[in-house]
């Protein structure tokens, strides 16, 4: 019999044979001489655009030389559906419509950034209790959008429970949103000019509700998915993005925040009602997946305290500016971002005078954040890659617009 | 042939053993999470969720095509990802169901003036229920698992019909 | 927000650039205009200036009916400050890639490229990014989107 042990693999192929030895089973028969490690062949693996952890129709090739990965490549457009296109042929107030499409999952953020960009060119003076609406429901939405994130995230690392609670608070966060604005996502809620509807005493009842609750659940979702011992081995360490690189890629956001540059639109650009709300900008140095994680979970806490901020000191007041039913814009151009889930989420509008935008470009954070990932993937393991694009949080319907 | 009358396709033992087989089918209608856009958030994520829990009814999410009965195209599908909305259906195996959730699967919806844009993945693959909305709410997606259960337990009856035609 | 255009000028003539226009837009902020040939030049005078613009935040392209106007938007952390550099492009002219400047801009330069119908040049990986291969360039002017009698009758 062959005497070593069956579990140390480490040599075991190269050692010459014993000279003495009988009967070997098969199943311990030595590898073939001259076989001195195990030859590996580079491998294409294609994930996606049906992949359930690619978050939507991401499509990525990666190329591995075992686990690890040597090389990848994203291929997206399998949301590619004209916004930029289609709204050059849509009135200013229904652009919004085709924005909430964009970032689906952050709507509020989205028609915000047209309806600022629309007011710098045409520059309406915005009632006061309209930016505060518009402050309210747009963190609500944050929530809401970091809510999705969380789920999916813990999903993509292997847990399954922290998709139901998040669901459950995303839930109410939907009931509210619905109340004011009447649809569960896509709202065109905010316009140029102001906001459409003025909050209601139901959805504030519905808030003060949601508010007794949430700072609890935010420690329950801590606990049950951050707490988690796997989880932690899972994101420490993993994916680091450093600062020189996620400048370099143009990361923005809640990924920047987590790489060590405290740049924050609502902060540093305030628009809306941004400049009078108390917050703090969480932030880390560490760049890695529980930095980006961390980061996203103190954001919904800070969400919190501007939604308890917003709905106590509401101002009173007219909920839209007069403006004409047709929005005519003089000839100009204008570049407004809002601080979306994502990040910089910007709109680069050029008028013409028509009732119509003459071009309107939307900067996508989630574009520049996959660029990022890919940028940090080779080097990384399979199973990392996955949850590295699950922690810069992409959402297809605004990368391919 | 009066051996079909035992074995083939119209024969009572064939329905009745069909008939059986839909009654299972219909409660363990097993969705593909395939989620293109925006519909994805409603029809797959809110649906699995604990307000909704499609779980009851016996429609749960499987994450590969082999696994799955039922595909909800819940999302605009475009010229690059047409292509890949058939080869997913192609490989479902055999009874399946297409929900087209939406107005872009259904028609094409707000993009459908982008010449990029499919009108209605009915174009592609053959659909078996439309859903309303931009986006149905989780609801309209429950009463569309609803009628796709109608229609496979209407199947019978169209099986008996068909027997006493040819019988008669 | 917005940079000192006479500084700007000094940084841009520190590297041989006279004679390029700068402009003050009301509502959007400081334009440089540059030309396809120097616009190399000109982003990377800009990024390596002290507290330079090092961050691109977009680049897309316009189409103003007589030619495609390619926009970078960079930004300086340092100072704050935000910066338009356009160039005129002809309709499909080549493209040079400045992703060795600005990685950042390799994504958005394919879509650019794709979308005006536009050729790119020394990019590593010059494929379409968002629609199949041999589409046209949709976000040009002469593209239109389907009419409403080609949507009814679908």
């Amino acid at each position: 019999m062959d005497p070593r042990h069956l579990v140390e693999h480490a040599g075991w192929l190269t050692d010459t044979p014993p000279t003495d030895v009988g009967f070997v089973p098969a199943s311990l028969r030595r590898a073939p001489m001259g076989v001195d490690a195990l030859d590996t062949e580079r491998l294409i693996v294609n994930m996606g655009p049906q992949h359930p952890s690619t978050h939507g129709v991401l499509r990525v090739l990666l190329e591995l030389d075992g686990e690890e990965v040597v090389a990848a490549e994203s291929v997206i457009g399998y949301l590619h559906r004209g916004i930029e296109k289609l709204a050059e042929h849509r009135r200013y107030n229904a652009v919004g419509t085709l924005m909430d499409r964009g970032d689906y999952v952050s709507g509020i953020h989205n028609e915000l950034a047209f309806a600022l960009a629309a007011e710098a060119i045409m520059e309406i003076e915005v009632p006061r209790r309209a930016q505060w609406l518009r402050v309210l429901m747009a963190e609500l939405n944050r929530i809401a959008s970091h809510l999705v994130w969380y789920g999916t995230f813990g999903l993509d690392t292997g847990a399954m429970g922290q998709f139901l609670y998040a669901v459950r608070d995303r839930e109410a966060l939907l009931d509210i949103l619905e109340d004011v604005t009447g649809q569960r996502m896509m709202f065109n809620y905010v316009r140029p000019g102001g906001v459409v509807a003025d909050i209601t005493p139901t959805a504030v009842e519905k808030i003060h509700a949601f508010l007794s609750t949430i700072d609890t659940h935010l420690d329950e979702h801590d606990q049950l998915l951050g707490g988690n011992e796997i989880f932690q081995g899972r994101v420490r360490g993993v994916g680091t993005i450093d600062l020189e690189t996620a400048i370099a890629f143009g990361l923005t956001g809640a990924n920047l925040r987590a790489s060590g540059l405290g740049f924050d639109v609502r902060k540093d650009r305030p628009y809306a009602a941004y400049d009078e709300m108390d917050f703090a900008v969480p932030m880390s140095s560490d760049g890695d997946c529980l930095a980006r994680y961390l980061v996203r979970m103190g954001e919904m806490r800070e969400a919190v305290r501007i939604v308890r901020q917003c709905i106590e000191g509401l101002p009173e007041g007219e909920f839209m500016a007069k403006v004409p039913k047709v929005l005519r814009p003089p000839v100009g151009e204008a570049y407004a971002a809002v601080e979306s889930p994502r990040g910089e989420l910007g709109v680069h509008l050029v008028s013409d005078g028509s009732d119509t935008p003459y071009r309107m470009r939307y900067r996508p954070p989630a574009l520049y954040a996959l660029q990022a990932a890919e940028a940090i993937l080779p080097g990384t393991l399979l199973a990392d890659a996955v949850v590295i694009l699950g922690s810069v949080d992409v959402v297809l319907g605004e990368i391919d617009r | 042939m009066a051996i079909d009358r035992f074995t083939g396709e119209n024969s009572i033992l064939f329905i009745r053993s069909e008939q059986l087989f839909d009654w299972a089918r219909r409660h363990s209608l097993w969705y593909m999470a395939f989620g293109i856009a925006c519909c994805a958030i409603e029809g797959l994520m809110h649906a699995s969720g604990p307000r909704f829990d499609f779980d009851r009814h016996g429609v749960f999410f499987r994450a590969s095509p082999r696994q799955a009965d039922v595909m909800i195209v819940a999302g605009t599908v475009n010229e690059k990802m047409a292509a890949t909305v058939r080869r997913l259906y192609d490989q479902m195996p055999e009874p399946k169901w297409v929900i087209a959730m939406g107005a872009c699967a259904s028609t094409g919806g707000p993009f459908r003036e982008y010449p990029n844009v499919v009108m209605g993945v009915d174009k592609v693959v053959p659909v078996d229920v439309y859903v309303p909305g931009c986006p149905p709410r989780p609801e309209s997606v429950q009463y569309a698992f609803f009628r796709l259960m109608d229609k496979i337990s209407e199947k019978t009856g169209e099986r008996l019909a068909a027997r006493h035609g040819s019988a008669g | 927000m917005r940079p000192d255009t006479a500084a700007l000028a000094r940084t841009l003539s520190a590297v041989g650039l006279k004679g390029i226009e700068i402009d003050d837009v009301a509502s959007l902020g400081v334009v440089v205009r540059a030309t396809p040939s120097n616009v190399h030049t000109v982003l990377r005078a800009l990024k390596e200036s002290e507290d330079g613009f090092e961050f691109l935040v977009d680049l897309f392209g316009i189409d103003t009916g007589d030619a495609v106007d390619v926009v970078y938007h960079l930004r300086s952390f340092g100072r704050d400050e935000d910066l338009y550099v356009k160039i005129d492009m002809d309709y499909g002219s080549d493209l040079k890639s400045v992703w060795e400047i600005f990685p950042a801009a390799l994504m958005p330069e394919r879509e650019c490229a794709e979308m005006f119908g536009l050729t790119l040049s020394g990019h590593p990986n010059p494929k379409h990014l968002l629609l199949t291969k041999g589409s046209e360039p949709l976000l040009l002017k002469e593209h239109p989107i389907r009419t409403a009698e080609e949507v009814r009758n679908r």
